[in-house]
């Protein structure tokens, strides 16, 4: 019932958070599709289309990641300026393993959009789902605010 | 946990699959005028846009059905002005997201169509994908989906 009773003054942060993480998992759904119909070696756009999902992951990949990550600690230093209660830490631990996935994820991306016959670029759009589960479950924490 | 935080969870996961549909097709869509591609490139990404549309109509109908149920379980009024501004948004994005979705189904069939034939470029297949009408249409519909997540955050008149 927090929405019921929320200052006003966590409203644009806590847009800020929302709308960097609904933009965060568009862009990584759409690496994930990209990269699954570039994964095949023997497809012709198999290149191009690993490009492309390397792209969408540098430019509304990233930018989405940080409005989320920048917004949501913003929000959290006004909510719990001393300790968070656990459904927050679960928001901590799918955005910083989860960074440093993205990044792994990221250059997994250049490395398979150099040759057609690199067998990395199998792994790009299975770490983005990995990924879209740990903010599914991010979301559940988030929103349903389970044991507070 | 209690009713509301079921709620509020499948409520939030509608407008997960929302935004992020809409991102999707945004996005793929943008990769497909953003330059002068060939019709089989742009029968490709529109190809890959089908996969936004379940996203966006289980979004839509969880955004709508669960929110209405919301309303109810918090205790706020369905007269309330911020609810019906969603409501209203709510409707007009769906309905210029129907028009958009037709249009863009109909320039894929034409780019499959020419990446049949030829697979050069073609100044039909550019005059669709740049159509200004289209895509303040197909824009628009996805600001008033933001334009939502904006009112659920701040509640105007509440």
């Amino acid at each position: 019932m927090l929405a019921l009773i929320r200052p006003d003054s966590w409203d644009l942060p806590l847009f800020f958070h929302v709308l960097g993480a609904t933009l965060t998992f568009g862009a990584i759904v759409t690496v994930a599709i990209v990269g699954f119909a570039g994964a095949r070696r023997d497809s012709e756009r198999a290149i191009w289309l690993r490009r492309l999902a390397f792209r969408i992951g540098l430019l509304v990949l990233v930018p989405s990641f940080l409005l989320m990550r920048i917004a949501g600690q913003w929000i959290a230093d006004k909510e719990f300026p001393d300790n968070g209660p656990g459904w927050l830490d679960v928001g901590f631990i799918v955005t910083e393993p989860g960074a440093v996935l993205v990044l792994v994820m990221l250059i997994l991306a250049w490395l398979g959009s150099r040759r057609r016959e690199s067998r990395v670029a199998v792994v790009v759009p299975w770490l983005a789902t990995i990924y879209i589960v740990a903010l599914g479950i991010a979301w559940f924490a988030m929103s349903a605010k389970p044991g507070s | 946990m209690s009713l509301y935080d079921w709620l509020l969870f499948i409520h939030v996961t509608g407008a997960f699959f929302l935004i992020g549909g809409i991102v999707v097709a945004g996005i793929l869509n943008l990769a497909a005028i953003g330059k002068e591609r060939r019709p089989s490139e742009v029968a490709t990404l529109y190809g890959l846009i089908r996969f936004a549309v379940p996203l966006i109509g289980l979004g839509l109908l969880l955004t709508l059905v669960i929110g209405l149920w919301l309303v109810h379980e918090a205790g706020y009024g369905y007269g309330e002005t911020w609810i019906i501004l969603a409501i209203v948004l709510w409707v007009l994005a769906s309905a210029l997201g129907n028009i958009d979705g037709r249009y863009q189904r109909r320039t894929g069939e034409l780019a499959q169509r020419l990446a049949q034939e030829s697979d050069t470029t073609s100044p039909e297949l550019r005059a669709r994908l740049v159509d200004p009408k289209a895509l303040a249409i197909s824009y628009g519909s996805g600001l008033m989906a933001f334009a939502v997540l904006a009112i659920m955050i701040w509640k105007p008149g509440a």
